[in-house]
């Protein structure tokens, strides 16, 4: 069995993963789980099965939120919130087909906000998401609304830290 | 005015406004200022550390870097989603000499554990249950309120140090000394819906419409939240019928008869009006 996809993602995570007993508290936990193509558990599994593309191809790891559901109902504490970080930014490295594009837009749009102004924008981060996914007309009323009772802050401010974060991101 | 330092955040400079605005004002009736972090950066939140390790450590570590230099002890934090990024940052660093050294640096000088990132529940309980009870010359009598903390305020305690958990009875006190009710919820640590709000929300709506639903059911006429981001969703997401959200903070400017109240809640997308008419609140 290869588990070189297992060891890297170890070492990148810091986190170990034998102690997952696939009992699916995390599963059972999981807000969007009935949106994925895979429990939490059954990633585990496949990774350490060493079946690399399976898992960074799959819809689930973009679909997790970041709640911390999981790891708070895991009697071992296994950390899949690090796993899943670790499963989107290789999935990245390796240029592997993304298969929710909207949800890598939209962290895209707003690393560009981070990048151009070391804040966020959030109009211009709207502006930027429905602009990569072409969605102008979805969610118009929700936008409106919020434009109408003045939620949005019209202006962009800058911050002085804004060089180094374009150093780091150019890196 | 003694001050408190704090680090402002991206929403809180526009949809979270009346957060900010609203602790603002409850912390000078209480004597303090606000000094926001000079120079802060965003901590990059849930896209930087969905797809970059470095991005993950590095944004926060900046503005912990930042609050060294200033001299800060305590940064406060608003946004729960800030505070766990800058405390999962500040962990990373102190742990990992590696990370350390790309700080210095990037920044010009090692992260040496200094300032200490404080969440802004910790802060007003450092106020005092009596003096709010004091305070609060306009009791909301009628208010039942459903807390809502969220996934971040119940789960990170192993990164953060805090959980809301031995603040429970700290929190329903507070509602109760502005005069209101705080009703047991069960759905209180249920996600929102987060970011897929905008890239899902057909999702974040079933989400938000079974919140609304459970604090109904509850015997709830409002509910009351700690976060930007829970707010927006819980005002915008869901199809069925809505109770009016309230910031913690709004609540307390409220029962304090801030001036600014209605401002504030005049720019929510439920209407909380019918409901103090009703109560005869305001």
């Amino acid at each position: 069995m290869d588990r070189s996809f297992l060891n890297e993602v170890s070492r990148r995570s810091g986190q170990t993963f034998e102690g997952c007993f696939h009992c699916l508290s995390c599963a059972a936990g999981c807000p969007v789980v009935e949106a994925m193509d895979y429990n939490p558990n059954q990633l585990i599994r496949m990774m350490q099965l060493g079946m690399k593309n399976k898992v960074l191809e799959s819809r689930a790891i973009w679909l997790c939120i970041g709640c911390y559901s999981c790891i708070s109902q895991c009697p071992n504490r296994v950390n899949i919130p690090a796993l899943m970080d670790t499963f989107r930014e290789m999935a990245l490295e390796e240029k592997i087909q993304v298969s929710e594009p909207a949800i890598l837009s939209f962290h895209k749009a707003f690393l560009d906000q981070v990048r151009k102004r070391g804040r966020v924008f959030e109009l211009g981060l709207m502006a930027r998401y429905k602009l990569l996914t072409g969605t102008f007309f979805q969610d118009m009323s929700a936008g409106m609304q919020m434009m109408r009772k003045g939620r949005f802050r019209l202006f962009p401010s800058r911050s002085g830290g804004r060089k180094q974060i374009r150093k780091i991101m150019e890196a | 005015m003694r001050p408190i330092d704090y680090y402002p955040g991206c929403s809180l400079v526009s949809s979270g406004r009346e957060m900010q605005e609203s602790f603002e004002a409850v912390a000078q009736a209480f004597g303090h200022e606000l000094k926001p972090l000079q120079d802060w950066s965003c901590c990059g939140s849930t896209p930087a550390h969905s797809i970059s390790h470095d991005y993950a450590f590095l944004f926060p570590a900046q503005n912990l870097v930042l609050a060294e230099r200033q001299g800060v002890r305590d940064l406060m934090v608003l946004c729960p989603s800030c505070y766990v990024r800058l405390w999962d940052a500040r962990r990373a660093v102190l742990e990992d000499e590696e990370k350390n050294k790309r700080v210095e640096r990037l920044f010009g000088q090692r992260l040496r554990g200094t300032a200490r990132p404080q969440f802004f529940v910790e802060t007003l309980q450092g106020f005092g249950l009596d003096a709010m009870k004091e305070k609060a010359s306009r009791p909301l009598q009628g208010m039942k309120a459903a807390l809502y903390y969220g996934c971040l305020l119940s789960r990170q305690e192993w990164i953060t140090g805090f959980d809301v958990e031995p603040y429970r009875g700290f929190l329903q006190e507070l509602i109760g000394s502005l005069g209101a009710e705080a009703v047991p919820f069960a759905l209180e640590r249920q996600c929102c819906g987060a970011g897929l709000a905008v890239t899902k929300p057909e999702m974040s709506d079933r989400m938000v419409d079974r919140i609304h639903d459970f604090a109904r059911r509850s015997g709830a006429n409002c509910l009351v939240v700690f976060c930007p981001l829970c707010h927006m969703n819980l005002e915008l997401r869901g199809k069925a019928d809505h109770l009016p959200v309230l910031y913690i903070t709004e609540a307390m400017s409220l029962a304090m008869g801030s001036p600014h109240a209605k401002v504030w809640l005049g720019k929510h997308l439920v209407d909380p009006q019918p409901l103090l008419s009703e109560l005869r609140i305001a």
